[in-house]
């Protein structure tokens, strides 16, 4: 089957007699386990017969219309053309059920043409075959073109049909790359807002149903906790953006380090001592060191045991380190479960989706140490 | 190794309770051989005692810690001060230091710490709390976003080496001076060396962006 296939398509070249040859079999020989061909059964229904007949004078009037724009008489090879089409229309009408539904798939492949689901066949093969005849008008023109007078008139005309020709084709196809484009860019960016809220919902109520349940025969701490995280998730609500460190009025790095040294030894047996060397203003990556600064902070005071813990920020040229160190219990970072969230999410994840680095050093018995580097924007002194 | 001799010393501080808790936490480890509450007390009693280590409280009235520092340095130079602070008054901590103090802890410094600090003062050695180191960092390789770029009469005074560099910033970060020779793979008395070396360029420096430096950020 493949074999003739093949064949055919290579005849196609030779003035379409291929193509032409192929639907004429096609249309008349009957499939295998069916009595009746394609052409009697089109022959004996009433209305296939008319609408064959409807085509017909269809291919006629476009034979007659290239005439006249000058294309010159129909050569052998359009009317195999015209022929095919006509024989095309009849395999469609005439064609058994499972034949149509195989046509179907086929076609199914070449909805890749349609802008959108809203639109119809009819629009498709409107917009195709306009399409095509501006193409070969252009062309037509275009190649009319000799050493006479005002010739770039019909260049110009041509070269215009053409590029109308062609983008009636295939502006379907580019608009919905276009499209397919930015709906990735906006998924996207959906995405890196979820991970965002993960991260604040996880430095905020995660935190503090832990120190609930940890406080659970407490009811003054619990009520204490519980409207703390309230007040704290109406302002992030009510202005995400400059949520960044527990306060925000903080406009330099160092003010925000501050904020966070003061909110954990307010709310923590702790005492945060933090070191700036040099200072930056804040914007969406330093926020993010920031709040990755107080969740390594805040394990710190809820696991470690230590008495202090030391933050040290440096502002080099080129980036930002930050170091927060207690010299605690410790702990394996192999041995943390992969569902927990404060390392893996709020402080590695969060860097690293602001192009920083984390990494944590740290062993049972000999403290904790998380570093943290930030990359600094070149615009910025 | 040093002489197995225990240092002697003297502190300073105008509260009774630090003085008495300072002294229940030397005790055995360091000889305390008195105590003073006021400037002029504390200049008198040094003078006639000679100390090897003065734990000096920085803030105190009439003068403070920086008045007795240059009482005593001008009559008896080998008397060494070790300046005790809370950890906000950067301005004050410099002063003292500028003035000849071999360095400089915070008052919520551990007791083995501490002793370890006395000890070494004592050996001539510096140390250094993380806040001072982070300051020499900042003074001294420019960071700071005000521009102050001090004339400098020494360039090679105010020029950190980079292993310098490298060892003020582990004790910024936190580091003992035993953890910082193991991470560095040195001996602790290079650590020590390197401090001093350190100290002294602070305390020779001509950079005023120094003290600038402490006063703007006491101003934050």
């Amino acid at each position: 089957m493949r074999t003739v296939r093949i064949i055919t398509v290579l005849l196609a070249l030779f003035f379409a007699l291929g193509l032409a040859a192929y639907m004429t079999i096609w249309m008349l020989v009957p499939r295998r386990d069916e009595s009746s061909s394609i052409f009697t059964r089109t022959m004996n229904d009433r209305r296939d017969k008319e609408i064959l007949f409807a085509v017909l004078i269809a291919v006629l009037t476009l034979f007659i219309a290239f005439i006249t724009i000058g294309v010159g008489p129909p050569g052998v090879s359009l009317w195999f053309l015209a022929l095919s089409c006509l024989e095309a229309v009849m395999v469609w009408r005439g064609a058994s059920e499972d034949e149509r539904e195989n046509l179907r798939q086929v076609s199914s492949n070449l909805s890749k043409t349609r802008v959108g689901r809203t639109d119809g066949w009819r629009a498709v093969a409107l917009r195709t075959g306009l399409g095509v005849i501006f193409v070969i008008w252009g062309i037509s023109l275009m190649s009319r073109v000799s050493g006479e007078h005002g010739a770039a008139a019909y260049v110009l005309a041509g070269a215009s049909a053409l590029v109308l020709g062609l983008f009636a084709l295939f502006a379907p196809w580019w608009i919905r790359s276009i499209q397919d484009l930015s709906m990735e860019r906006r998924a996207r960016v959906r995405a890196q807002d979820r991970a965002d809220m993960a991260a604040h919902v996880h430095d905020s109520v995660m935190q503090t149903l832990s120190l609930i349940q940890r406080s659970a025969n407490d009811p003054v701490e619990v009520t204490r906790l519980a409207r703390q995280q309230e007040r704290d998730l109406r302002s992030w609500l009510a202005n995400p953006e400059t949520f960044g460190a527990h306060s925000s009025t903080a406009r330099t790095l160092s003010q925000a380090i501050l904020d966070v040294e003061s909110e954990i030894e307010d709310n923590y047996d702790i005492s945060v001592d933090a070191i700036m060397v040099g200072d930056i203003p804040l914007d969406d990556a330093t926020l993010a060191l920031v709040a990755a600064c107080r969740e390594a902070a805040l394990n710190a005071a809820k696991w470690s045991g230590a008495r202090d813990v030391a933050i040290y920020v440096e502002v080099e040229a080129k980036q930002v380190s930050l170091f927060v160190r207690d010299q605690g219990s410790g702990f394996d970072p192999l041995a943390v479960a992969p569902d927990r969230q404060g390392i893996a999410g709020s402080i590695i994840e969060r860097m690293r989706r602001h192009g920083g680095t984390a990494t944590v050093t740290s062993s049972i018995g000999a403290g904790t140490e998380v570093e943290l580097r930030l990359p600094r924007a070149s615009s910025s002194t | 190794m040093t002489s197995e001799r225990v240092p002697t010393v003297f502190l300073v501080d105008d509260h009774a309770l630090i003085r008495a808790g300072l002294r229940a936490e030397l005790s055995g480890h360091v000889n305390v051989i008195g105590e003073a509450d006021e400037v002029a007390a504390a200049i008198e009693i040094i003078l006639e005692r000679s100390p090897d280590v003065v734990l000096l409280d920085v803030h105190m009235p009439d003068g403070g810690g920086l008045a007795v520092l240059r009482a005593v340095n001008k009559e008896q130079p080998g008397v060494k001060f070790l300046a005790l602070s809370v950890s906000d008054a950067a301005e004050d901590v410099i002063a003292v230091v500028r003035a000849g103090a071999r360095g400089y802890v915070t008052k919520n410094i551990e007791g083995p710490e501490l002793v370890e600090a006395i000890v070494r003062t004592a050996a001539g050695d510096a140390v250094f709390s993380r806040r001072l180191a982070g300051f020499v960092l900042d003074a001294f390789t420019n960071r700071s976003q005000d521009g102050l770029s001090a004339p400098s009469l020494d360039p090679e005074l105010d020029q950190l080496t980079p292993r310098e560099i490298e060892v003020l910033r582990l004790i910024a970060r936190g580091y003992s001076y035993r953890d910082i020779a193991e991470q560095l793979s040195i001996a602790i008395k290079t650590v020590e060396s390197h401090v001093s070396a350190v100290l002294r360029k602070l305390q020779l420096s001509n950079r005023y962006q120094l003290t600038n430096w402490a006063t703007e950020r006491h101003l934050l």
